[in-house]
């Protein structure tokens, strides 16, 4: 039954495998031209290439480049090379060889793309070919570099679900309790005048004024004038401590003072009734933390604060994290290092990075959950590393973030609305692949819920693919969902009116994403195990350009349990409808008082 | 006193088991948190009850808690007046313990917290007769006398399924041998009496055309004498033969010649000798797991330099060298017809690794559960792996300890974990496997050779009875082999253990026998081989065949390497983006470093960080629920039929069974 299915999804993702085999007499690929296209995608441009795939060496081809994507199709058909690239992954376009170096293919072309590949391409001196394709490309890949519209501007696919629906934070904090007698929601930012990167709806202290938040704001973060202020990410429904964020309070070389952030502070701590000391992460490692002091920023220092316990998680900036994974690249592609790969892996320092990040947002989940403690959350400027933190931590402690709607409400508040700098930090759009401001911080945490999810299989709603899925998107510009910088940035491009979100995609194709033995659990605290013993390199999205690393996909074990699970749904219905109709004929036998409802319950205990 | 009594009444003993002390009032501290109970020792185990739990139904029955004296590798025992002090018979406590730490072979780490409260006599007296008791307990194999049980095979039935085959009797080797259809080859009885060569079995498989009385020539030129004989045979008619090294000193005349060139299946298609120079040496193997289980220890290494340490062990590269090797093996076997000998020094270690994982490879039926059994029945308990000085359980050769089959185990794990759906047995089996290797009540690895079980007296399976003089191995009264086999499982663990271990996934696909692969397909050039006569005898190393003659032949080989394709190497590594699928039945594992990782879930167990909850549901306890529900469907429907509600389905009879099997969770 299993293998008879076809598979119905596929790691390499982006909904096409790089290589299909197709019969024979397939012919006349050039006239049949089955090459995708999304509605409102047009063609651009083809041309005779020789695609040098590093795995299976030299491959003749056609390659056709629309405002979308870069689609090459192999010449020979036995089998078909297919490579299907969206635009949005390229971050540089390299010329390589030309006119001095020799043989009939000298003209190459280098293309490296975000999601750890490179693409390599030989063109034919004649009729400039590469220049015309190097020009194609450049235009439509840097749309942003070249005065035109991203991609996710013209398409005009529709599905059956809104994903700009997904996520409303009025709903979302009203789920929480929120507001509440101690806390209360403000629309002092609703034009971005107290603070252009954060969302215009922000939870604060009932007891702190909107003219207290403007002072605040005045000491917080130098990047962000006039700077932001510590608000609410999430409480627990139980004891109602809460996670805050905020970024880097501006204390500067003399120390600086703020009376009122030191009040503010103090009214957050007393919010939840707590006698005990506030806790603050600062998820910088110390040092840094003090060498920022020189450029004006700065941590909360013992004597400002004497209700508060500062605690530094060593989570390294957003430059560390891109030359590791640089280096992990480095050893998984084209080849995977060999002779020593676990040191060489080690070396990279990826899997450390990704420990850190998890152990602090452990931490503060279990500084909240058992601690009953409020937290404070920040790094230097609040939204990479305190997105990190803060998002992981609400994932540990509240289950429906680990369904695939909580974990799309999840994406869109504390990553999107909240003002992590997509548009910084992918560079969609834009030429400038050196630029010192990409990082791949939303990576790292996809990497982390991946790790978690190894770890708790039955925890999570949805499955590794989901997270491809979005990680593929996350480069690909098709999606409105991760471009630009801010929510206020987000309202002037008009981007949920013009363009298609990601999660009308995800929505509407649930089953794909489903993971089969998710198994519902209320208020559970997750706290994956972060060490090096137990995490792991995510191989199927690291290493799926090779084709030697073998991915069983779908997993056999996960198709054989949906069809058990759909089989016993089926019992399941049938035993009720016994059930009801018998009722109807003992009704009054008094003896079977379990009424069909309850054994139902019972028989679903152990799962 | 009373409290000895308690724990002794808690626990179920073993035929011939005596508790020699208890101590109440401990807690065993464990991944899921402590727990409360009766800490015993007896003269063949330390077990632990829990308070709360009602005494299992089998003394047998695999406890998380509790661990044969044989199994315990160091016992430590703290205090934190003092330090940690390593205890052994000799060293008697100085002091009175407050938590007790046994490391266990199977990488299990056990503690025992004793608490403060006017028991420290009692912590005083079990740890120190656990170390006595450990220091003194003998291993069956040794005395013969240990524990008189009697017991039947309780295989649980498998429905269709050939049983597991012990390869004791001449029947299981005929009947293998008529399932491989190798024709050509027969059963001999030459070495019956063990005469010919004591560490092989009774039955040898060997040519056909081969009579015993030429058979007979051919021992003396191999090591051990133990000669070439049949493993496996693939469908296209090669064959998979193992061996010792070539006896050195041996000057085989010419009709000796003829014999063993008919034995190896030389002069009418290739013959191919892979020897086990590439795979790592038994004492390679120890120092690797030496340094793994020194790493799995809590607090081994810095956790940053995990990576490094591990790969520091070499385990996982000698996991590498075993999978490459066995797959150029199995790709070979199934490119051409030729005859493949392995050939090990020895032909008692690697050997045995190698024969059975290119089975595994190569052949669907050895990745039923029933099937890996008489696998690992043949190629390793038949074929005289030295079980007990390798597992390290006999006091008089530590040096020989090498867990050359717990390589086997983690490579079989290794092949699992990149094709779920190939095998009939899951991970929770293999596990148990792995630990069974170290209980006293099992037979299975007991002995070294054939010869050796034979005397301790296991049931001749033939009329006539030849016993050789008794020997230090065979005081007279032994009762050890009436220990039941390790595959008797029924008598160790639950049936909802046992449900876990049977795949739900598992696609045997066509029954029968793998495809025959065209050469083309697998990239072997025909031509690699027709530069080689029929005859040929080459030797594969590296990946690349090499004409090589027999060492008593005169012969020059032609000095051309050939390079022969198939090997994981050019498979793979040529990237190869449409690799040709392999062949139906074939697996060929990746042994790239990404691809083979840490056993975490057999190694790690020591560690606390707790593994508790994290394995994904198991459909086995799925279907169970499916029989149910299907049985109360069926209950209802004759309700609907009858209408009576006596015989209703929610009779509590049933509700209890449904919170039983709940609660077994």
């Amino acid at each position: 039954m299993a293998s008879s299915s076809a598979p119905k999804y596929n790691s390499h993702s982006l909904e096409s495998s790089s290589i299909k085999r197709t019969l024979k007499d397939g012919a006349n690929w050039e006239k049949s031209e089955e090459i995708p296209r999304l509605p409102g995608e047009t063609r651009v441009t083809d041309k005779d290439v020789i695609y040098m795939c590093p795995f299976n060496g030299p491959v003749k081809g056609r390659v056709y480049i629309t405002n979308y994507r870069l689609y090459l199709r192999s010449v020979e058909n036995d089998p078909v090379v297919v490579l299907d690239v969206p635009l949005g992954v390229i971050s540089r376009i390299e010329k390589m060889g030309g006119a001095s170096s020799r043989g009939e293919n000298s003209y190459g072309l280098d293309i490296t793309c975000k999601d750890m590949r490179n693409l390599r391409f030989a063109l034919k001196q004649e009729g400039h070919s590469r220049r015309d394709i190097f020009e194609v490309l450049t235009k439509h890949a840097f749309p942003q570099s070249h005065n035109l519209l991203f991609f996710a501007f013209a398409n005009e696919e529709k599905f059956s679900e809104n994903g700009w629906m997904v996520y409303n934070p009025m709903s979302e904090y009203r789920r929480q309790g929120l507001p509440n007698e101690r806390w209360r929601v403000t629309f002092i930012n609703e034009h971005y005048g107290l603070c252009d990167t954060y969302p215009s709806l922000l939870v604060v202290p009932y007891n702190a004024t909107d003219d207290d938040l403007k002072k605040v704001a005045a000491f917080r973060s130098r990047n962000r004038i006039p700077g932001c202020n510590q608000v609410l990410s999430w409480i627990h429904p139980e004891n109602q401590a809460v996670i805050m964020r905020c970024s880097q309070p501006l204390v500067g070389m003399s120390g600086k003072r703020n009376k009122d952030d030191e009040r503010y502070l103090d009214i957050i701590r007393e919010a939840n009734g707590q006698i005990s000391k506030l806790t603050i992460y600062d998820a910088r490692p110390n040092v840094n933390a003090v060498a920022n002091k020189a450029t004006g920023g700065g941590y909360e220092s013992e004597d400002a604060y004497p209700n508060a316990e500062l605690f530094f998680l060593d989570i390294h900036n957003i430059h560390v994290m891109r030359e590791s994974l640089k280096k992990l690249k480095d050893i998984v592609y084209p080849n995977v290092e060999e002779s020593h790969w676990l040191s060489s892996l080690e070396s990279t320092h990826w899997l450390e990075h990704i420990k850190l990040v998890l152990t602090g947002a452990i931490q503060v989940a279990d500084k909240v959950s058992s601690g009953r403690s409020s937290v404070l959350v920040h790094c230097s400027d609040g939204w990479d590393r305190t997105a990190q933190l803060t998002s992981l931590a609400m994932l540990m402690l509240d289950s429906y973030y680990r369904t695939i709607e909580g974990f799309e409400v999840l994406v869109q508040k504390e990553w999107i609305s909240f003002g992590h700098k997509f548009a910084s930090r992918i560079g969609h759009g834009d030429k400038n692949h050196a630029d010192a401001d990409r990082s791949p911080i939303f990576l790292q945490f996809i990497d982390c819920v991946w790790q978690m999810s190894k770890q708790f299989p039955t925890a999570f709603e949805f499955n590794e693919q989901l997270l491809i899925t979005i990680l593929d998107h996350l480069y690909s510009c098709r999606f409105g969902t991760f471009l630009y910088n801010s929510e206020s940035v987000r309202e002037k491009e008009k981007v949920t009116e013009k363009t298609l979100s990601l999660w009308s995609l995800i929505n509407s194709e649930k089953s794909k994403y489903t993971n089969p033995f998710y198994s519902k659990e209320l208020n559970r605290a997750l706290y994956p195990v972060a060490s090096m013993r137990h995490l792991e390199l995510w191989v199927n999205y690291y290493i799926r350009w090779n084709p030697r690393i073998r991915q069983q996909q779908p997993n056999p074990v996960e198709q054989r349990y949906m069809e058990l699970l759909a089989l016993r749904d089926d019992y399941m219905r049938r035993l009720e409808e016994l059930q009801i109709t018998n009722n109807s004929k003992i009704s009054n036998s008094s003896a079977s008082s379990t009424s069909p409802s309850q054994m139902m319950s019972q028989i679903q205990t152990h799962f | 006193m009373s409290a000895a009594r308690g724990g002794l009444s808690a626990l179920p003993v073993l035929p011939g088991e005596v508790v020699l002390e208890a101590a109440r009032g401990v807690r065993h501290r464990g991944a899921g948190g402590s727990v409360r109970g009766t800490l015993l020792c007896t003269n063949v185990r330390v077990a632990f009850v829990p308070g709360a739990q009602p005494p299992s139904f089998s003394p047998f029955l695999q406890s998380d808690y509790s661990v044969a004296l044989r199994c315990i590798r160091t016992l430590v025992a703290a205090s934190s007046f003092t330090k940690p002090t390593v205890l052994t018979a000799t060293s008697t406590l100085s002091f009175i313990p407050e938590e007790l730490a046994v490391f266990c072979r199977d990488f299990r780490l056990l503690r025992f917290h004793f608490p403060e409260n006017g028991l420290g006599l009692q912590a005083f007296r079990v740890a120190n007769a656990i170390a006595q008791a450990w220091e003194t307990a003998t291993w069956p194999g040794d005395s013969g006398s240990h524990v008189d049980a009697t017991m039947g095979d309780d295989e649980d039935e498998e429905e269709g399924s050939p049983p597991t085959l012990l390869f004791e009797s001449l029947q299981d080797w005929e009947r293998e041998l008529q399932r491989l259809g190798a024709v050509g080859w027969r059963v001999s009885a030459v070495n019956e009496r063990f005469d010919m060569a004591p560490s092989l079995p009774r039955y040898l498989w060997v040519p056909s055309a081969l009579l015993d009385h030429d058979l007979k020539r051919t021992f003396a030129h191999f090591q051990e004498r133990r000669v070439a004989r049949l493993c496996w045979h693939h469908p296209n008619g090669s064959d998979l033969l193992r061996a010792a090294g070539f006896h050195a000193a041996s000057e085989p005349g010419s009709e000796d010649i003829r014999c063993l060139e008919v034995l190896l299946g030389a002069g009418c298609r290739p013959c191919v000798l892979a020897d086990t120079a590439e795979l790592p040496s038994p004492p390679d193997i120890q120092l690797a797991h030496l340094r793994l289980r020194a790493l799995c220890l809590p607090g081994a290494a810095a956790d940053e330099k995990w990576l490094s340490a591990l790969e520091g062990t070499r385990w996982l590269e000698h996991i590498r060298a075993c999978l490459r090797k066995a797959v150029e093996v199995a790709s070979l076997l199934a490119g051409r017809r030729c005859s493949v000998v392995l050939q090990e020094p020895s032909d008692r270690d690697l050997s045995c690794l190698l024969a059975s994982l290119v089975q595994l490879l190569a052949d669907p039926h050895a990745r039923s559960l029933r099937g890996f059994q008489s696998l690992v029945q043949r190629e390793w308990v038949a074929a005289g792996h030295p079980f007990p000085q390798r597992l390290g359980l006999r006091r008089d050769s530590p040096r020989e300890e090498s867990p050359v089959f717990l390589l086997f185990l983690d490579c079989t794990w290794q092949l699992l974990r990149q094709f779920p759906a190939a095998f009939g047995f899951t991970e929770a089996y293999l596990l148990a496997l792995h630990d069974s290797a170290f209980l006293p009540y099992c037979s299975t690895f007991l002995f070294s050779c054939q010869r050796q079980r034979g005397r301790g007296g296991v049931q001749q399976p033939r009329t006539q009875t030849y016993t050789p003089v008794s020997s230090r191995w065979d005081p007279p009264g032994s009762t050890v082999c009436r220990l039941p086999p390790v595959w008797a499982w029924g008598l160790r663990y639950s049936r909802q253990q046992r449900a876990r271990f049977r795949n739900p996934a598992w696609d045997p696909g066509p029954v029968g026998t793998p495809d025959a692969v065209d050469p083309q397909n697998t990239g072997t050039p025909s031509s690699t081989w027709s530069g080689s006569s029929s005859g040929a005898v080459l030797a594969l190393s590296k990946g690349s065949l090499t004409p090589q003659p027999f060492p008593w032949r005169s012969g020059r080989p032609p000095p051309r390497l050939l390079r022969w394709a198939p090997s994981l190497e050019t498979l793979s590594d040529r990237g190869g983006d449409p690799i040709p699928p392999p062949p139906r039945g074939l697996l060929l594992p990746c042994a790239a470093g990404p691809s083979v990782r840490l056993w975490r879930r057999c190694y790690l167990r020591g560690l606390p960080e707790a593994q508790h909850g994290r394995l994904a549901p198991c459909p086995a306890l799925l279907l169970e629920e499916l029989a149910l529900l299907q049985e109360r469907l069926r209950a209802w429907q004759q309700d609907g039929a009858h209408a009576e509600p006596a015989s209703s389905p929610l009779a509590p009879s049933r509700q209890r069974r449904v919170a039983a099997i709940g609660g077994a969770r």
